[in-house]
C-alpha cells in the first residue's frame, strides 16, 4: 500500500503543488480576462472594434490576431517550466515517497525477525 | 429518387481513395484493437506529436472548415470569434485538465470523476453527460454530412448519411482507438494540406498582402449584404456574443471525445506535448480559415451567395472551383474535387471519434462497472463496446435520414459546447481539485448542467417558433446560447450538492487522487511496443 496521505503532507510534494499553483492560476486567470475582455469588447463595442488600424485591416483583426500569439507563447511557456521545474518535483517527491516507504517497511520487518530467531 | 443526381466524377474518385486509405488503416488497425485497452486507448502507444495531430483531426469538423470559412463570408469578422473561442479554449484544457486526466483515469472521463466517490452514480452521471454532448454533436455532424457529400460529390442525402455512418462504425468497431486515431492523423494532415494550398492560391491573387484582401472583400459589400469587417452582424446581441465565448472557451475542456485521447499516449509528458501540438495546428488551421472566408467575399462577392447556400457551407469548395480556373474547367473541378475529398475525410474522422468515447461510456461505465460490477471478462467488455458503437451509429443514421436535410442542426454544436461546458467541466474540475467534493455534488451539477443547457435552448427564439415570431420564446428568453446561466448554474449545483449532503468516506481518498493526479504516480501504463 503507498501511503497517500504522507505523500500528500511530504515537503516535496506541497513544494511542486505549491510551484505549479503559482504559474497555473495566474496564467489562468490572465488568458481568460484577456480572452473575456476581447469578447466583451466584440459584443460592446463594435464600432470601435471595426475602426481601421491600416486600410481594411481594423482593431479587431489586430486583437484576435494577439490572442493567437497569447495561446502559443503560453502553450510554450507552460511546456518548458513543466519539463524543467514541475516534472523533477514531481520524480523527487515520489522518490522521497519510496525512500520512505522502504524505511518504513525496513523498521515493521525487525520485530518479526526477531521473533524468528527466538 | 435518383441514387447519383449530379455526379461529381472528380468528387467521386477523391471520396473512393480517402475511404480506401481509411479501410486500410482500419484492417491494419484490427489486430491491435482486440484488448481492452487496445480497442479504447490504442495501448496508450500514441506519441505526442501524433496525439496533436489526431487532436486536431477529432476536433476540427466540418462546423470548423466549412462553417467558419462560411461565416466570415457571409458574417464577417463574427465568424472569425468562433475561432479564436475554439482555439483559446486548449489553455483551459492544458492548464485543468489535459496531465491530470491522463495520470489518474484509464478509458473514460468517468474513471475521474468516479475516482473517489461512489461510483455507480458517479459513473453514471459522467456517462449522462457524455452521452448528453455526443448526441448533439453526432446528430449535427450526420445531417451536415449528408446535406454536404450531397451537393459535393453529388450523391442522395439518404445514401450520403448511410455511406457515412457505416464506414464510421467501421473504424470503431474494427479498429476501434487504433484506427480511429489514424483516420483522424490522416484527415488532419488533409485538412491542413488543403486549406494551406487555398490560402496561398487565395493570397497569391492579391500579391501575398492580406490586408489588400480585406479591402477587396470590404469593397464587395452591398446594401443587401450582412458581411463587416466590424463585430456584431451575426451575433448583433451582445450579452449572446459573451455567452457564447464562455461555452466555448470551457466546453472543450468537456467534451468526451477530446479527453479520451489524453488516455492514449505514455505519460502526462506526452499529453502535456500533444495538447500544444494540437495548439499549434488547430491555430494555425484558423489563422488560415480567415483568408478562405475574406477570400470568397473577395472574389466570389455578394453573387456568390445563393450558390454558397445555408450559412455559407458551400463558400469554401465554391472558392476553391474558382481558384482552380472556374466550375467546368478542369483545373476548378479538380480543386473542388480535392477540396470535397477533405470535406468528406473531417466528416468521417470526426464521427467516428464520437461513437467511440460514446461507445466507451456505455460498455466501461455502464456496462462493466454498473450492471456487471467488474465480474465480466475484458473480452466481453470490448463486444459491448463493439455491439454499443453500432446501436448508437444505427440511431444517429436513423434520425438524421428521418430528419432530413431540412432538419435545423444549427443550434446543436452550440448546445453541445454548452451541456459539456455546464456539466462535464465543472464535476471534473471539481473532482480533480476541491477535497469536499463529493458524490451529491457531481450528480446535482450534472444534472444542473444539462438540464439548464437543454431547456434554455429549447425556449430560445432559434429554436422556438412562437405565435407571433418575432420574439420567439415562451418565457421571454431571448439567447440563443445559454452558457452564460447554464456554466454558473453546473458549478451552483456541483457546490450545493456537495454542502446539503453527508457522505460515507470512500476507500480512495482525495489524498490518492491528488497525488496520482499530480505526480502519476500508479498511473495507467502503456503497452510494451510491438512492431
Amino acid at each position: 500500500m503507498v501511503d497517500w496521505q504522507g505523500i500528500e503532507r511530504s515537503a516535496e510534494f506541497r513544494e511542486l503543488v505549491r510551484r505549479r499553483r503559482r504559474f497555473v492560476v495566474p496564467a489562468t486567470i490572465f488568458f481568460l480576462a484577456y480572452y473575456m475582455g476581447f469578447i466583451l469588447l466584440a459584443g460592446y463595442a463594435p464600432d470601435f472594434m471595426g475602426e481601421s488600424v491600416y486600410e481594411g485591416l481594423t482593431v479587431g483583426y489586430c486583437l484576435a490576431l494577439t490572442q493567437f500569439v497569447m495561446v502559443f507563447v503560453l502553450g510554450i511557456w507552460y511546456l518548458r517550466k513543466a519539463d524543467r521545474e514541475f516534472d523533477p518535483l514531481a520524480d523527487a517527491a515520489v522518490e522521497a515517497a519510496a525512500d520512505s516507504d522502504e524505511k518504513a517497511r525496513f523498521t515493521r520487518s525487525t520485530p518479526r525477525e526477531e521473533e524468528v530467531t527466538r | 429518387m435518383t441514387l447519383f443526381a449530379e455526379v461529381n466524377v472528380e468528387a467521386l474518385v477523391m471520396a473512393t481513395i480517402i475511404l480506401a486509405i481509411t479501410l486500410g488503416i482500419t484492417y491494419w488497425a484490427s489486430k491491435r484493437a482486440t484488448s481492452a485497452v487496445g480497442f479504447y486507448a490504442a495501448g496508450r502507444q500514441i506519441t505526442g506529436r501524433q496525439n496533436g495531430l489526431a487532436i486536431s483531426g477529432d476536433y476540427l469538423s466540418a462546423a470548423s472548415f466549412l462553417g467558419i470559412a462560411g461565416l466570415i463570408f457571409l458574417y464577417g469578422f463574427d465568424g472569425f470569434l468562433y475561432s479564436i473561442g475554439f482555439l483559446v479554449a486548449f489553455l483551459t484544457v492544458m492548464f485543468l485538465l489535459a496531465e491530470r486526466m491522463r495520470n489518474a483515469g484509464k478509458y473514460t472521463i468517468a474513471d475521474v470523476l468516479s475516482f473517489r466517490l461512489n461510483e455507480t452514480p458517479a459513473r453514471a452521471a459522467a456517462a449522462l453527460g457524455t452521452f448528453a454532448v455526443v448526441t448533439f454533436y453526432l446528430i449535427a455532424q450526420m445531417v451536415g454530412a449528408g446535406v454536404l457529400i450531397e451537393k459535393l460529390v453529388g450523391i442522395n442525402f439518404t445514401f450520403a448519411v448511410i455511406l457515412t455512418g457505416v464506414f464510421m462504425l467501421c473504424y470503431v468497431i474494427f479498429g476501434g482507438m487504433v484506427a480511429t486515431t489514424w483516420v483522424q492523423i490522416v484527415k488532419a494532415v488533409l485538412l491542413m494540406a488543403g486549406i494551406f494550398t487555398m490560402s496561398v492560391f487565395v493570397l497569391a491573387k492579391v500579391g501575398f498582402n492580406p490586408i489588400e484582401l480585406f479591402n477587396r472583400a470590404e469593397a464587395n459589400t452591398t446594401a443587401e449584404s450582412t458581411f463587416s469587417l466590424a463585430p456584431g452582424t451575426y451575433l448583433p446581441e451582445p450579452l449572446d456574443t459573451v455567452s457564447l465565448g464562455l461555452a466555448l472557451v470551457l466546453g472543450t475542456a468537456g467534451l468526451p471525445h477530446i479527453l479520451m485521447r489524453f488516455f492514449t499516449v505514455p505519460s502526462a509528458k506526452a499529453a502535456r506535448s500533444s495538447v500544444v501540438w494540437a495548439m499549434f495546428i488547430i491555430g494555425f488551421f484558423y489563422l488560415l480559415t480567415t483568408f478562405i472566408g475574406f477570400g470568397a467575399r473577395a472574389f466570389l462577392g455578394q453573387g456568390g451567395v445563393e450558390a454558397a447556400g445555408t450559412g455559407g457551407n458551400l463558400a469554401a469548395p465554391n472558392l476553391a472551383a474558382f481558384l482552380g480556373g472556374g466550375e467546368g474547367t478542369f483545373g476548378g473541378d479538380l480543386f473542388l474535387a480535392a477540396i470535397a475529398g477533405v470535406a468528406f475525410a473531417t466528416i468521417l474522422a470526426v464521427v467516428a471519434g464520437l461513437v467511440l468515447s460514446a461507445s466507451a461510456a456505455f460498455s466501461h461505465d455502464i456496462w462493466s462497472s454498473i450492471v456487471r460490477k467488474h465480474r465480466d471478462s475484458e473480452h466481453e467488455e470490448v463486444l459491448v463496446a463493439r455491439i454499443a458503437a453500432f446501436a448508437i451509429g444505427f440511431i444517429a443514421i436513423t434520425i438524421a435520414v428521418i430528419g432530413g436535410s431540412g432538419l435545423n442542426v444549427s443550434f446543436m454544436v452550440g448546445l453541445a459546447f454548452a451541456v459539456a461546458a455546464s456539466a462535464n467541466f465543472p464535476a471534473l474540475l471539481l473532482a480533480l481539485t476541491w477535497r469536499r467534493f463529493n458524490t451529491a455534488g457531481a450528480i446535482t451539477g450534472v444534472l444542473f448542467g444539462v438540464v439548464s443547457s437543454i431547456f434554455l435552448v429549447i425556449v430560445s427564439p432559434k429554436v422556438w417558433p412562437g405565435a407571433d415570431s418575432v420574439t420567439g420564446s415562451p418565457i421571454g428568453w431571448d439567447l440563443s446560447n445559454p452558457g452564460i446561466v447554464s456554466i454558473p448554474l453546473g458549478f451552483l449545483g456541483c457546490w450545493l450538492g456537495t454542502m446539503l449532503s453527508r457522505e460515507q468516506p470512500a476507500e480512495r481518498t482525495f489524498d490518492e487522487l491528488f497525488v496520482r493526479s499530480e505526480t502519476g504516480l500508479g498511473a495507467e501504463r502503456a503497452l510494451e511496443k510491438v512492431s
